[in-house]
């Protein structure tokens, strides 16, 4: 028998008293591979890492390291790291001895700390910081070091809680393909929690979405987004959010926003057997607008409708229309934004049909 | 810290903050070297004209006192000094160290939020002259009366949920991701507590602790009530210096309450440079 090698949690359970913290999450988290732990604040992203650290014990379920059983262990005795999103930096030590703590801990011999330590701040670019205190860093260096502490021993798992929400967003994007980079060149095993979709789809191997304590979906960043497996996750991946609309099935053809589209197979053969009312999602860039002096061609699916919002958002623009009650917001270049007003009635068309996805009344994703 | 200039209206009320506190302990020590006959002189005598030790001498040497033609007490206040520092130094250890298990339970292993340490405080919650017949009987049953250990027990027990209550707030002040990230680094739970949240909270440890050793010090009716011939302690001396024939020995007082004081003002010296909190500015996000 093959073990498998990675973390991998069974059933994890965790109630704070009457309130359901997690609920029967069961996932594994490849070795070398950058898993991601996505969902909004509350879902149990912290409390699964708390769970499989062993910073708090489980209500219930198991969890295995490369095979062996570590529900019941000591932090200490589990080999793991964990970065901690307020960072938890040692404030009465220096930088040198922040990264050398866990080798300090674990008595490593004093030439050892040293080589490591120094190899890994040229590494994580903090050769400066080393004999300052934390609270004399930038945010990106309490960061590195935070990152750096974790790194300097060789754990069978890191467990990274949301370890860029410190950061300003353009150091967010630096930081997170430096952290993707490391990963990857030295084929560490990571598991990091986040809010932010964007991150995920970003970093991420392997996606596990979170809701409400329990596990949403697991996927790769593209099928995601391609086959958000809820109303929830379609929403809460995306940006502008997806759009959603009442949608009808006539006649082998979605008909919405009173348009027709036609139904890929797969989901036609589901519809023509309950051909009940159900949500359509249409991500933002499944429409696009038609400008004069650009006329729709015969073969697409065109509609008609008041402008109603223009979002700036930099290179593009956010523009959502009104047809029957309904917003469709949809995505145009910044510099068609001079030919726009608002209740100016104009055209758009669905581009790719095959990609709406549509939701049963109780919010699942009919081909999930 | 204040790093921003007074205002003026706030001098003036500084000023006299500053007498009503100062005012008092001048008269203290200028009464601890005033010869008898200016003890309470009237019109008051400010600074004596001849300065005198008298008033020490006789704490140590009681008949010493008789040459100004004052009758004295018969005991040197030696043995109280001793008592005073052997009761007050152990119960703050104890309490202190009770407290920081105590604060550190509460703080990080306990999911009642308010009721535990509620049920502490609950032993302040009364007069302590309320409990203090109740000691008495419990303390002739058990031979803790005029015992050093009788007394030491019921200064911990009064000054317990003090420090349980000024170091949780120290401990909770303090991310636990801070011990969380030693566990994981390969402590265990109490190694982590005593190498990263006890250093981290150094500042809470020894405000607490003069906190607990000011009441102590300066306890009486506990140390009143308790000691007959064995135990003594300072602030049961000092009310012993009311004599028959004399009446009360003011100076005689004020020397003893100038000596008790000079601990107090070290450890306020020494404990100075650490009560800066917020020690874990800029380690975490906030």
């Amino acid at each position: 028998m093959t073990v498998f090698e990675g973390l991998e949690a069974q059933e994890l359970t965790k109630r704070y008293g009457p309130k359901k913290a997690l609920e029967e999450a069961s996932f594994v988290a490849e070795k070398a591979g950058f898993t991601v732990l996505l969902g909004p604040t509350g879902a149990g992203k912290t409390t699964t890492l708390r769970l499989l650290s062993g910073l708090e014990p489980q209500t219930k379920g198991r969890i295995y390291l490369d095979g062996r059983e570590v529900s019941g262990l000591a932090p200490k005795d589990r080999d793991l790291a964990m970065i901690f999103d307020n960072l938890a930096l040692y404030p009465n030590k220096n930088g040198f001895e922040n990264l050398a703590s866990p080798l300090v801990q674990r008595k490593r011999p004093l030439s050892e700390i040293r080589q490591k330590v120094y190899s890994l701040a040229e590494k994580l670019n903090l050769t400066l910081v080393l004999d300052r205190l934390p609270k004399t860093m930038s945010g990106g260096e309490k960061q590195r070091l935070a990152l750096g502490r974790a790194l300097v021993r060789e754990p069978r798992f890191f467990l990274l809680d949301e370890p860029l929400s410190s950061v300003d967003a353009p150091l967010r994007f630096k930081l997170r393909s430096e952290l993707k980079r490391l990963q990857k060149q030295e084929a560490r095993s990571f598991l990091m929690a986040t809010p932010d979709f964007a991150e995920a789809l970003a970093v991420g191997d392997k996606i596990i979405t979170l809701n409400k304590g329990r596990v949403t979906q697991i996927a790769t960043p593209k099928d995601l987004y391609a086959r958000p497996v809820d109303l929830t996750t379609a929403t809460f991946v995306g940006s502008p959010p997806i759009n959603l609309f009442k949608g009808r099935f006539e006649g082998g053809a979605l008909s919405f926003l009173g348009l027709r589209c036609p139904c890929p197979g797969p989901l036609a053969k589901i519809l023509m057997a309950s051909p009940r009312d159900f949500t359509v999602g249409l991500r933002p860039e499944n429409a696009a607008l038609i400008l004069p002096p650009n006329e729709p061609r015969p073969e697409d699916i065109v509609g008609a409708a008041p402008l109603v919002d223009i979002e700036p958002l930099g290179r593009t623009l956010a523009v959502t229309l009104k047809l029957n009650g309904e917003r469709l917001t949809t995505l145009a270049s910044a510099a068609v934004l001079s030919r726009l007003t608002l209740g100016q009635e104009i055209k758009f068309k669905i581009n790719e049909p095959e990609s709406v996805l549509a939701f049963n009344s109780a919010g699942r994703n009919f081909l999930a | 810290m204040l790093n921003r200039p007074l205002s003026l209206w706030q001098i003036p009320l500084l000023l006299v903050a500053l007498a009503l506190v100062l005012f008092p302990i001048f008269w203290l020590v200028m009464t601890a070297i005033k010869p008898p006959i200016d003890w309470n002189a009237s019109p008051a005598i400010w600074i004596p004209s001849e300065p005198t030790l008298i008033n020490f001498r006789t704490l140590f040497d009681p008949a010493a006192i008789r040459a100004y033609g004052v009758g004295g007490v018969s005991q040197a206040a030696t043995k109280a000094v001793v008592g005073s520092i052997v009761a007050s130094v152990s119960a703050t250890f104890l309490a202190v160290a009770l407290g920081l298990v105590s604060a550190i339970g509460l703080s990080r292993y306990s999911r009642t939020n308010w009721s535990t340490p509620l049920v502490i405080l609950s032993g302040r919650m009364f007069p302590p002259a309320a409990i203090a017949v109740p000691f008495v009987i419990i303390f002739s049953l058990t031979s803790l009366m005029d015992t050093y250990p009788g007394l030491v027990a019921i200064y911990t027990a009064v000054t317990l949920p003090f420090s349980t209550w000024m170091l949780k707030s120290f401990v909770d002040d303090l991310p636990r991701e801070m011990e969380e990230a030693a566990m994981l680094d390969g402590k265990s739970r109490i190694m982590a507590h005593l190498t990263v949240t006890v250093p981290l909270i150094k500042g809470g440890l020894f405000s607490t602790t003069m906190l607990v050793f000011i009441l102590n010090w300066s306890e009486y009716m506990f140390a009143q009530v308790l000691s007959n011939t064995e135990l003594a302690t300072i602030p049961v001396q000092l009310a012993k210096y009311v004599t028959a024939t004399a009446g009360t020995l003011y100076g005689v007082q004020a020397a003893l309450a100038v000596l008790a004081m000079i601990p107090l003002i070290l450890g306020g010296f020494f404990i100075q440079g650490h009560l800066a909190r917020g020690l874990t500015f800029g380690a975490i996000k906030k």
